[in-house]
């Protein structure tokens, strides 16, 4: 019986995050695709960063699902005071994608792959880019409280144990993290001069985004509470 | 020999190029029109209200309730359904009136407006909320949004209401 | 007794063609702008049909002398720096007659009166392939209140760019004709110096702008960076939002349109920043116009590059005997070239062997369809100009 509530939860989970992938595409999507441009070329290299990245992702939605947790707010889908929350992390998510696109960490890493001659084939391990970057906005990601996190936060609530709602949003996760996988096909993009000016151009474009969706948010919330 | 080739399929080409716009005006474009039409592409609900689900036989008017309307993606609009008072031409000036939005025989709003003698004026009017799953407004009052309002559009009132859903 | 050498007056070089030749070669332009404005002639209005009687005269003339002097860009500009500038006349004169006034309101976007523009395909097509759904206020079909329909502009503009390519922006674009006007203004260039890297900003743009309508549902580049809003509709002025809107299109409009157009004599809103622009480049791949550098006449005396509105042209690039992907196809490079090294070319036959065939049958094309659709909005915004004019 209990292992058949585990399935039916395990179940529940994954079709969660099956279902409202897209919405985590839509919401997580702008940060991925000016990250994952700026990355050197190459499949293998693009699967080892995704994969920190995502990592640091479910980091993120663990941490977060467990202070949440033991604060008990969980339950109350309509909280108010995530906006502050959500506008700071925009605003972070801008600064990081704004860092990234003046080419830290990994300047010297994709500047010295651009070269023809030093560009990374597929079957060919080449020196691997800094995870900080990976680490920082997909962390960042999973604070991010987009309404796919709110929905299973809702339902992780009415689990009996907090590793229970752990199981429950990391199959979610999983659910959501295949939604990712076309972003792989960007390591396939032969990484020119241009194409990186462009990609490192997107990638300030899009930190505008955030930080003027961020901020104003965050004063919103000042002025009207 | 092959220079040969690709010059008469160059020219080929070319002819084909003049033959396309000789015909667009005339023949392409209205065969592109239909053909887009029937590929089911439509205009986004938030813009057009959704498809109608029943429409209520009033005196005079008649009123067609759609669908509800839930956002795409991060789209910023809450949910809502729209009920269409047609025609508008033929409304009494004060309207008011329950509907049942959700097909289950119970009112779940009252909607009440004035329609202006001058058609480009812009309504006033309420819409209160019966049960928990709508939300009531009234306009004019906070800015109007694709959720919630109650305008004319040609010659139909519409008239959305937000769900009471979270966002 | 040695006499003094009297110096012989310049000759001007002979025109290109004959008139009798230049007339044969126009006369199917002259037909089919006859055809296009038969239903205007057809149909009751005065000012419609003196409308039309000046667009026929007027590109039919603009082509005579493109066959007459061998040359494409000064007359394909008159054209369309008329479009560019009359465009808004008749569009913001409907908008008045139809709504009242110029601003978009919600009731007008609910009816599906919103004209659609080309600028929102781009932005639109990953939710139309996902979802079936147009993130687009107008209507699929054409209406009595809407004649602008999102499928007959759509269809308008595939038409073009499989014809064309990115030659829309140099005969389609209603748009990009008030750039070249101010461009064309000053005699002189006042900023000369341009980094080749701006050339990247639309595809950044479209990038972005394509994520995020993607992401939000809703065309971002209309609603937050176009600067045309200025001179066509814009959603009316209502919150701190709306006026952030308007005062982004204002800025960007006399930024890019106006001021920085005049002081570098290019077209600065189209090359360095339009991402439909940047969208329509990819089509030049597969179209078969294009513009090539016959290496062997070139001396690399960097006229073309000057000329170039857009800087499609690199050193690079030259050298290799290709415009880049940007590539306008407006004829300022093949004009201003002393050597003729710079040439039509129809892709898979030999290059400058018979350059201005592939001229004509480029030429053909592309003024054919600018009769149909810019021909069709200079009538309409010159019928509305003399419903001005005290005539009896």
């Amino acid at each position: 019986m209990a292992v058949l509530s585990v399935a039916t939860n395990a179940a529940e989970a994954l079709m969660l995050g099956l279902a409202t992938g897209p919405v985590c595409l839509a919401s997580c999507g702008p940060v991925v695709l000016p990250w994952a441009l700026i990355q050197p070329q190459g499949l293998r290299t693009h699967a080892r960063q995704m994969s920190i990245f995502l990592g640091a992702r479910l980091a993120g939605y663990l941490v977060f699902a467990s202070l949440l947790w033991l604060a008990g707010a969980l339950v109350a889908r309509t909280w108010s005071e995530r906006s502050w929350i959500f506008g700071a992390v925009q605003v972070l998510l801008a600064v990081g994608l704004l860092i990234y696109a003046a080419g830290w960490p990994h300047a010297h890493c994709v500047v010295a792959r651009t070269h023809p001659s030093r560009l990374v084939q597929i079957a060919e391990p080449g020196p691997q880019p800094h995870p900080a970057g990976a680490l920082t906005l997909g962390f960042l990601t999973g604070i991010n409280l987009c309404p796919p996190f709110l929905a299973a936060g809702v339902r992780a609530a009415q689990l009996p144990s907090l590793p229970a709602a752990w199981f429950f949003f990391t199959l979610f996760f999983a659910g959501t993290a295949v939604w990712f996988i076309p972003f792989l096909s960007l390591g396939l993009v032969r990484r020119t001069p241009s194409f990186l000016t462009v990609a490192r151009m997107v990638a300030v474009l899009l930190a505008c985004w955030y930080g003027f969706t961020g901020a104003s948010l965050l004063i919103e919330k000042a002025i009207y509470g | 020999m092959r220079t040969r080739w690709l010059t008469v399929l160059a020219y080929m080409g070319a002819a084909i190029s003049l033959i396309v716009a000789a015909s667009t005006p005339f023949v392409l474009l209205g065969a592109f029109a239909n053909a887009v039409a029937t590929t089911g592409v439509h205009v986004d609900a938030v813009y057009s209200g959704g498809a109608i689900a029943r429409t209520v036989i009033r005196d005079g008017y008649q009123i067609d309730v759609n669908h509800p309307v839930h956002p795409h993606a991060l789209q910023d609009v809450d949910p809502f359904v729209q009920i269409a008072f047609r025609p508008a031409s033929s409304l009494p000036r004060h309207v008011k009136d329950e509907v049942d939005l959700d097909g289950d025989g119970q009112a779940d709003v009252r909607v009440s407006f004035t329609v202006p003698s001058d058609p480009n004026a812009r309504l006033a009017g309420e819409v209160i909320a019966l049960n928990a799953k709508y939300r009531s407004f009234r306009t004019p009052g906070s800015e109007p949004s694709f959720s919630e309002l109650i305008a004319r559009s040609g010659d139909t009132v519409l008239v959305r209401v937000p769900l009471n859903e979270p966002h | 007794m040695a006499s003094a050498a009297i110096p012989r007056p310049r000759r001007r070089p002979p025109p290109f063609r004959t008139v009798s030749r230049s007339l044969l070669l126009t006369s199917p332009i002259a037909l089919w702008a006859l055809l296009m404005f038969t239903p205007v002639f057809r149909s009751p209005g005065r000012n419609a049909h003196l409308g039309a009687v000046v667009v026929i005269l007027f590109m039919t003339t603009l082509f005579f002398l493109m066959m007459r002097t061998g040359k494409t860009y000064r007359w394909r500009r008159c054209f369309f720096v008329a479009l560019g500038f009359l465009f808004p006349v008749g569009f913001i004169a409907s908008l008045i007659h139809l709504r009242g006034s110029m601003s978009l309101s919600l009731e007008h976007m609910l009816g599906g009166d919103t004209p659609f523009c080309h600028m929102v395909i781009p932005m639109a097509l990953i939710p139309a392939a996902l979802t079936r759904t147009v993130i687009f206020p107008g209507s699929i079909l054409p209406t009595a209140t809407n004649p602008h329909s999102i499928a007959i502009m759509l269809g308008l503009w595939l038409a073009f760019t499989l014809v064309l390519g990115k030659a829309w922006c140099s005969y389609a674009c209603f748009f990009g004709g008030i750039e070249e006007g101010f461009a064309a203004m000053p005699k002189h260039i006042r900023i000369r110096k341009i980094d080749p890297r701006l050339r990247l900003v639309p595809w950044a743009l479209l990038i972005a702008v394509a994520v995020l309508s993607a992401a939000l549902f809703e065309p971002v580049y209309c609603r937050w960076l176009c600067p045309f809003k200025t001179v066509t509709e814009f959603q009316r002025v209502t919150s701190v939002q709306t006026a952030m809107q308007m005062a982004i299109f204002v800025s960007l409009f006399i930024g890019l349109v106006v001021v920085l157009p005049f002081l570098t004599k290019k077209r600065t809103q189209c090359g360095f920043f339009c991402p439909f622009g940047a969208f329509q480049s990819l089509f030049n791949r597969i179209n078969l116009f294009e513009i090539r550098f016959d290496r062997d006449k070139c001396v690399d005396c960097t006229l073309c590059r000057t000329s170039c509105p857009t800087m499609a042209l690199s050193a690079e690039s030259i050298r290799e005997g290709r415009t880049l992907l940007n590539c306008m196809k407006c004829g300022a490079c093949v004009d201003s070239c002393k050597k003729n090294a710079a040439v039509w070319h129809l892709k898979g036959t030999p290059v400058a062997v018979k350059p201005e065939r592939a001229r004509l049958l480029f030429l053909y094309g592309a003024w054919g369809l600018a009769t149909m659709l810019g021909g069709s909005i200079l009538e309409n915004s010159l019928a509305t100009l003399i419903g001005f004019l005290p005539l009896r």
